[in-house]
């Protein structure tokens, strides 16, 4: 499989990207509900750390795959997605996208407005992006919980209808994001 | 006679106590509690973060031409920390860190003065901390105003909360709150 895309398929690097995302935010809601669940307050802090580290490499990542989805061609729609489903499927994307930008950044706020500086596994520290203020963090925590449960319940469509394509149409959706090899290739 | 020799009793009366304000206590500042600062920094989870302690005393006795007769003592309310967030304020007075119920105030008392050039000075003193006191060095610069009438005291110290048992329990463990602490202060003088 090549890096880059193709007209046909998802490359190598977008799928990395990709699936890595997936990998992480699955984790992210595992992690939020630990922190909730803690016993001690090292344990919910512990817990949040490296949910804030995760959402920052999230954050990351998803520049990177913004980028590198402009720098690239995009696989186009199959024949066998209809036009009112291309357009569902765009504005899902296309709202994921944002979402994976979005609610790291708003966890970011909710850090700073807490007065609690987001360190990269102790690599290095994210600037501040507000002052510290008890308000305002309450409103960017409702924003990041409104945010995160928007992605789950996209990410619930996105995944039916991947799934949908590939079981029932039986077409590439799927495949072409996946190192498998597509269907009706020789 | 009797004139003269009142005269003189009383000059010499003057010249002793001055001698002894001089032997004591070199100048007496009173610090100016709404510009002066007192805080620590301490790393949590690899990112730094600031206590402020809003209430504090400090009788401060100076005089950089009479270090040996210099002398701070300083008494830090605990309760008065300010982190900008009350839930990790909570914790640092809880009991297993400063445990403000228990031991309200920490005091810092130094006596031992050496210069370090220009306007920085250097001095050892104890810091009574919980129910622990160990000597924490101190590096600080004194900076008159030209009036000599204030000055600034600019300064800071490095210390382990841990010597002070500052983190009991699972607070002992320093992978997410980190050992060294590091104290600053500004404190504006007036005489």
């Amino acid at each position: 499989m090549q890096l880059k895309n193709s007209a046909a398929r998802y490359g190598a690097i977008a799928q990395l990207l990709h699936w890595s995302i997936v990998v992480l935010i699955v984790t992210q809601f595992v992690l939020a509900n630990q922190a909730e669940d803690a016993t001690s307050l090292l344990k919910k802090a512990q817990t949040l750390t490296l949910h804030k580290n995760i959402g920052m490499t999230v954050f990351m990542l998803a520049a990177i795959r913004l980028l590198w989805r402009w720098a690239n061609v995009v696989p186009a729609h199959l024949p066998t997605v209809k036009p009112w489903q291309q357009r569902i499927a765009d504005i899902t994307h296309w709202a994921l996208y944002a979402l994976i930008l979005v609610t790291p950044l708003a966890g970011w706020l909710m850090s700073s407005a807490k007065s609690y500086s987001v360190s990269y596994f102790g690599l290095f520290t994210f600037p501040d992006l507000v002052a510290p203020n008890e308000d305002r963090y309450q409103t960017f925590k409702v924003l990041h919980a409104v945010l995160a449960f928007s992605i789950f319940n996209l990410a619930l469509l996105h995944i039916a209808a991947a799934l949908k394509h590939h079981f029932w149409d039986k077409d590439n959706v799927l495949r072409r994001m996946l190192p498998v090899k597509l269907r009706g290739d020789r | 006679m009797m004139f003269v020799s009142r005269s003189a009793k009383r000059l010499l009366a003057v010249a002793l106590l001055a001698m002894a304000g001089i032997a004591w206590a070199a100048v007496t500042w009173r610090v100016v509690p709404t510009t002066s600062q007192l805080s620590f920094v301490g790393k949590q989870a690899g990112a730094e973060f600031t206590g402020r302690f809003e209430r504090f005393t400090a009788d401060i006795y100076f005089d950089p031409k009479d270090l040996a007769g210099s002398k701070f003592v300083v008494d830090i309310e605990l309760g008065s920390v300010n982190s900008k967030d009350k839930e990790r304020d909570d914790i640092l007075k809880g009991p297993e860190l400063f445990d403000v119920k228990r031991w309200p105030k920490a005091r810092y008392v130094a006596e031992q003065f050496t210069s370090k050039g220009g306007d920085k000075y250097a001095a050892t003193g104890k810091l009574t901390l919980r129910d622990s006191t160990r000597d924490v060095p101190i590096e600080f610069a004194f900076t008159p105003d030209a009036s000599g009438k204030n000055a600034w005291l600019k300064g800071n110290a490095q210390l382990k909360r841990l010597d002070f048992g500052v983190g009991q329990g699972e607070w002992k463990d320093t992978q997410w709150v980190g050992n060294d602490v590091r104290v600053e202060f500004a404190l504006r003088l007036a005489q």
